[in-house]
């Protein structure tokens, strides 16, 4: 069902008038008053916002950007075949840009009471659940998240009731919009006490160079003892602005790890925050990145301790080729009351070429004393050294490169839990790097 | 273990003031008309009174900082910018005035003097009164007299630095002291001249409702060395106070400058200092800074790294009390290859007390070979004591070794465990454990400041162990 184009592009009154209309009085309300926070904020500004500072947006122009359209047949086949690929075992989603949504291969779940559905259709049946799913993320938070909460549509709803451990992964596909398109991506997931989950989120779309939006919100609701392993892959068309927040809200003793891989995306402003309310609750993040050409790639992390005897633990391992830019921007902060907190953030940068550029604030801020925290940042290169004894052993420059990204991206890839996914990633990291290298002997590189 | 916190019930150490002699002063505020009669009041080059009045303007202009410690206490109406305590110079120490000999004895200079110290020159409120400097150096051709001095003998050399590393416009309160500036140190070290004695400078203030605005000129000509020291402590008066200082420092091709200062400010005393230096090739830098008293600090020792193979050192320790907040840090900004800087920052936080670390590592595209390390370590000991670590970085060359580290941690309760099971009490313990964790600052002190430290640490943690 496509929605008719105006002058003003697809972030309008009227496209909100329109979800508002096939929206339950509740959710209406809420897109309404999103709305309205929305259309009263500025855009965030590199001069005005703290976490903005070095990640310019001024180029944005949302007018650009019409309702996306029924996703082409081919990308629907490269999604599908990603997920057979990687994890063919797991539940397929795929949430076309339009709203459109099928689910797949979940028969297993369903049968055990597990909800797998579309967001807006869990948001008519299942209200009560879908609104504790909604309940951390702010209705008027920030510029972006205020946008996706008027406007967002389809997405993927997932309930896991009390003590069930989900018996397949759930594979999510965000298809991305077509050319100077919006897409907005949404994942709720709640997980009731002693309940687990396994979950990839694949943001994919061609590799044309045609400009998109898009604007994503993934939620978790994590009860007592929950269990949730969360595998996001960020590989959207070359020039996509990219702005995400992805929450986890953790409860008592519960346990949410990430495992992620950023590689696409013009520009990224991705917010990656763990809520350690809950005794006892732990979270760890592990995610690498590679950036080349102009990618401009900006994570923001946010390891709160609400909790006591709460730990978290964040190593976000950066590669950036060319003239990427990365920014990084993490915030360890622990409340009052949150004693026996243990909190770490390690944000480690390879900067591979002249033009390619890493800065960061990996921040603190504790308010109680009985703590551990710590930080770290690095940035390195590859040593000259390095790439000597390589190609002093008959391995190409940029087969040289590669193994040296791939070695430094190991210490996370090879913490992803399960097979099949993990090598499916190095696969597509490895691709990622190849890109432009070009590979193969030149003349008077030949080995001896 | 209980750790809590008591309000130090024993009055400020250096909380005695004297009766207000002052010859000369301002009218309360700030307006061109002020900053006109200082500079007519020092009879200064009409280049000086321009460069003050342009400044005045930023002054006004520039909005107050939006970020870091809370300023909404300070009332720029409320405050003298100009005060002249004496008439002129004090030659020797017997010519200072009986009241601000009694403050200085108290503080221990003569006796410091008498030891191995280079010159003293201290500062009473806005004018330096007493200065003295050994006859060698002076034959050496070192000058270090204070900056209104520096500026009347030596216009030429003076003309040639002065503001040069800190433009008037840097910021809001580097205007202010741009234009009321008055005081402070200036330092001149020729070519190959090593001044293997620390020069000393004690900064106080002593009038209610006094700002302070020293400016401190130090410049260091190729291949020479010389080891600054300022010590700051200030009596306790019911209003606010606000210190402004503006130190600029120039490294020459291979010199080395160390600059040691350990602030004491009473705890109404609002600090907000801009320190920099620029190096150039192969010079060395060092920034040993300490700051225990004040009600709020906002300090970042800069280092510009110009030239091939300089090298930057920040050394800081930091102590926040009940009601302080000092956010204290360091900038290194890389310019040139082969540069290399280093940061070690240790901080404790005490009742509701707030260390605050803010720093800044930037590595320019053109900065190949760059190494550069930060370490920021914080101790908190109590439930309302509060840390915040903010490393920022910007790394724009691939060719670069860049590491940075923090931890926040409390005094562990095996370490005082273990330190009682040694028959040693608490309070004890605690305050060892403290002076251990400050003990890579306190090392790189000339013994009487370090003995100064222990003396001011040991005060600071009384009452501390409920």
């Amino acid at each position: 069902m496509a929605e008719a184009a105006t002058a003003t592009g697809v972030v309008c009154r009227e496209t909100l008038d329109a979800r508002v209309a096939g929206s339950p009085a509740w959710l209406a309300d809420r897109r309404t008053a999103a709305w309205d926070a929305f259309s009263a904020m500025p855009a965030p500004s590199s001069s005005r916002d703290e976490d903005w500072r070095r990640t310019d947006i001024a180029k944005l122009h949302l007018d650009r950007f019409a309702a996306a359209g029924t996703p082409a047949r081919e990308l629907v086949e490269l999604a599908q075949s990603r997920h057979a690929t990687a994890l063919p075992g797991a539940a397929l989603v795929l949430c076309g840009p339009d709203g459109g949504v099928t689910v797949e291969n979940a028969e297993s779940l369903l049968a055990q009471g597990v909800i797998v559905s579309s967001l807006e259709e869990a948001a008519e049946r299942h209200p009560d659940l879908v609104q504790r799913g909604l309940s951390g993320i702010g209705i008027g938070e920030s510029y972006f998240v205020a946008m996706w909460n008027a406007l967002w549509r389809g997405g993927v709803f997932i309930h896991v009731p009390a003590g069930m451990q989900a018996v397949a992964p759930v594979w999510i596909a965000h298809l991305a919009a077509g050319d100077e398109q919006a897409s907005f991506p949404a994942t709720l997931v709640v997980l009731d006490d002693h309940a687990s989950l396994t979950l990839v989120e694949d943001l994919v779309g061609p590799a044309d160079p045609a400009p998109r939006l898009s604007v994503a919100v993934t939620a978790f609701q994590l009860g007592e003892d929950a269990r949730l392993d969360d595998i996001p892959v960020q590989q959207l068309p070359p020039e996509t602005w990219h702005f995400s927040t992805r929450r986890a809200n953790c409860g008592t003793s519960a346990h949410y790890r990430l495992f992620g891989a950023t590689l696409g995306a013009r520009l990224q402003k991705a917010y990656w925050d763990v809520i350690l309310e809950g005794r006892g609750s732990e979270a760890d993040v592990f995610a690498v990145c590679f950036a080349d050409a102009h990618q401009h790639i900006d994570h923001q992390s946010l390891q709160l301790h609400r909790g006591p005897d709460t730990r978290s633990n964040l190593l976000l391992k950066v590669a950036a080729r060319d003239h990427a830019q990365s920014v990084y921007g993490g915030l360890i902060d622990v409340l009052p009351g949150a004693i026996h907190a243990d909190g770490y953030v390690v944000n480690r940068n390879l900067l591979l070429s002249q033009g390619a550029s890493a800065s960061g604030v990996p921040r603190l801020e504790i308010k109680a004393n009985d703590v551990r925290c710590g930080h770290g940042t690095t940035v390195g290169h590859v040593d000259d050294e390095e790439r000597f004894y390589l190609m002093a052993r008959g391995i190409p420059a940029d087969d040289a490169e590669r193994l040296v990204v791939r070695g430094y991206f190991a210490d996370v890839l090879d913490r992803v839990p399960l097979e099949t996914t993990r090598e499916w990633l190095l696969a597509l990291v490895d691709a990622e790097i190849g890109d432009g290298g070009g590979g193969g002997l030149d003349a008077d590189e030949v080995a001896p | 273990m209980t750790v809590q916190a008591h309000e130090l019930t024993k009055d400020y150490k250096f909380g005695f003031h004297d009766v207000d002699v002052s010859v000369f002063r301002t009218e309360k505020g700030i307006s061109p008309e002020v900053v006109a009669a200082i500079s007519d009041h020092k009879q200064e080059p009409a280049w000086m009174l321009k460069f003050r009045l342009k400044a005045l303007e930023h002054f006004f202009k520039r909005p107050m900082p939006n970020w870091g410690a809370d300023l909404s206490g300070i009332n720029f109406d409320n405050i003298y910018y100009y005060i002249k305590p004496v008439d002129e110079m004090g030659r020797s120490w017997d010519d200072v005035p009986d009241s601000i000999r009694n403050t200085f004895d108290r503080l221990g200079i003569p006796a410091a003097e008498q030891k191995f110290l280079a010159g003293v020159s201290a500062q009473y409120d806005s004018e330096v009164v007493y200065h003295s400097i050994r006859d060698d150096l002076s034959k050496l051709g070192v000058l270090f007299s204070d900056c209104d001095t520096g500026l009347r003998e030596h216009e030429e050399l003076f003309k040639r630095y002065f503001g040069t590393v800190i433009p008037p416009n840097d910021n809001k309160f580097a205007a202010l002291n741009s234009a009321v500036w008055s005081g402070g140190s200036f330092v001149y070290v020729p070519k190959g001249v090593r001044v293997d004695i620390p020069l000393q400078a004690y900064f106080r203030i002593n009038s209610d409702n006094m700002g302070q605005f020293e400016r401190t000129l130090i410049i260091a000509d190729e291949g020479s060395y010389v080891h600054y020291i300022e010590g700051c402590t200030a009596p306790t008066y019911s209003n606010d106070s606000l210190h402004a200082a503006v130190v600029e420092i120039i490294a020459e091709k291979g010199a080395h400058v160390r600059y040691t200062t350990i602030q004491n400010w009473s705890d109404n005393v609002y600090n907000l200092v801009t320190k920099r230096a620029i190096a150039k090739e192969d010079a060395t830098i060092e920034w040993i800074d300490g700051n225990l008293g004040s009600k709020v600090t906002m300090k970042y020792p800069s280092i510009y790294l110009m030239g091939e193979r300089a090298h930057g050192e920040v050394l800081s320790a930091a102590f926040a009390g009940n009601g302080q907040h000092q956010d204290a840090g360091s900038k290194c900004i890389h310019v040139a290859p082969n540069t290399t800087s280093n940061v070690v920052s240790r901080s404790i936080s005490k009742g509701t007390g707030r260390t605050s670390y803010r720093g800044h590592i930037r590595v320019l595209p053109k900065a190949t070979n760059v190494k550069a390390n930060v370490r920021c370590d914080a101790l908190l000991l109590d439930e309302e004591s509060r840390s915040d670590t903010y490393p920022y970085m910007d790394i724009e060359n691939p060719d670069v070794t860049f590491g940075h580290e923090a931890s926040v941690s409390k005094v562990g309760e095996d370490q005082i465990f273990y330190l009682q099971s040694r028959g040693i009490d608490e309070v004890q313990a605690t305050a060892l454990i403290v002076n251990g964790f400050f003990e890579p600052f306190v090392k790189e002190l000339p013994m009487e400041y370090a003995v100064e430290l222990n003396r001011l640490l040991a005060l600071s943690m009384e009452g501390s162990i409920g």
